[in-house]
């Protein structure tokens, strides 16, 4: 290790402990401080999914808003009849093109793709954070509403 | 009068550069915590009780170091974080594009919103070779230099005889 750089590396340690310091006591003062520990994974609630059956109803009766939660492109690709993206990975971007269409009580189905595509429950949180309340969750959405032959918005059109 | 060699110019360039941008993108990140603790989390890199230390301090070890470096004070130390600082980062977005996430860089906050690509890695190794530049330069122009110098040029030069002007009694 050259002489230089074995004299920075103390120096290097004390900005990033002065970093730290500022950062505790940065967020302790900030109004948007976080938790320092992040609080567990919300377990979702075995009501917050929904079998086909009952989505479909809830579709036909214009009784909830659908969200696909999944990426813009695939949801471009095709997506559940009259459904709106929210993307969950990029919500925040999104949130504000959807948040004048939900009241805090809007029932909203989210849905994603695959068994074991998360971004529905990812979406959920999200959602749940701004006290968004009356969510279900489609497991498997698309691929299981497709199957069943119900409505849906080819890629192309909105 | 002496002028500033113009290899402390470009010390000074450099630090504009490096330290802006890194006070520039800490400030975006302390603005949105909890945006940018969302950020951390889609990286699934951080173990989820970390997550929000992690994006608690990151930002602030950004703006300090930012901060050393735009100050000039331990110059060659601060270059030295955020030359770590962005190998980290670009072994992290490599990760990231390995597999296949699709996800928000969140390296400037939320400017942009643009998902993570070839363009991130290009910023990235961009600032961590100016970063490495800066350390192993800054050895060869000590930070003061430039204020010394800029010092000396603040001292008015005796004025020219018959110069009758309001300015040389300023």
């Amino acid at each position: 290790m050259s002489a230089w750089l074995r004299a920075s590396l103390p120096q290097a340690l004390v900005i990033v402990f002065f970093g730290i310091g500022a950062g505790l006591a940065g967020n302790q003062i900030s109004p948007r401080g976080l938790p320092l520990i992040t609080p567990p994974r919300q377990t979702h609630k075995a009501e917050a999914f929904i079998a086909l059956d009952q989505a479909k109803q809830l579709w036909y009766r214009g009784a909830a808003l659908f969200l696909d939660a999944r990426e813009p492109a695939d949801y471009a690709a095709g997506h559940i009849g009259n459904a709106l993206n929210l993307p969950a990975l990029s919500f925040a971007q999104h949130f504000g093109e959807i948040a004048p269409m939900l009241t805090r009580e809007s029932p909203l189905v989210l849905y994603c793709d695959g068994p074991e595509c998360d971004l529905s429950q990812r979406l959920a949180e999200n959602l749940r954070q701004l006290s968004y309340t009356n969510l279900h969750i489609l497991s498997n959405g698309w691929t299981a509403w497709r199957q069943a032959g119900l409505p849906t918005t080819p890629g192309g059109q909105k | 009068m002496k002028s500033p060699p113009i290899g402390c110019c470009i010390n000074g360039i450099l630090r504009l550069l490096v330290g802006g941008a890194f006070v520039f993108a800490g400030v975006l990140k302390i603005a949105d915590p909890a945006k940018f603790a969302l950020d951390v989390n889609n990286y699934r890199l951080v173990p989820h009780e970390m997550i929000n230390l992690v994006a608690i301090l990151i930002p602030w070890i950004e703006v300090t170091a930012g901060s050393f470096v735009l100050a000039g004070i331990w110059l060659r130390a601060a270059a030295l974080v955020i030359t770590s600082l962005t190998a980290l980062f670009f072994a992290v977005i490599v990760s990231a594009l390995a597999r296949g996430l699709n996800i928000e860089c969140g390296c400037f906050g939320t400017m942009g919103g643009k998902h993570i690509g070839l363009a991130n890695l290009a910023i990235d190794s961009t600032l961590f070779f100016l970063a490495a530049l800066l350390a192993r330069r800054s050895k060869d122009c000590p930070a003061n230099v430039i204020f010394k110098e800029a010092g000396a040029q603040k001292s008015a030069p005796p004025p020219a005889a018959g110069l009758k002007f309001p300015i040389q009694f300023l």
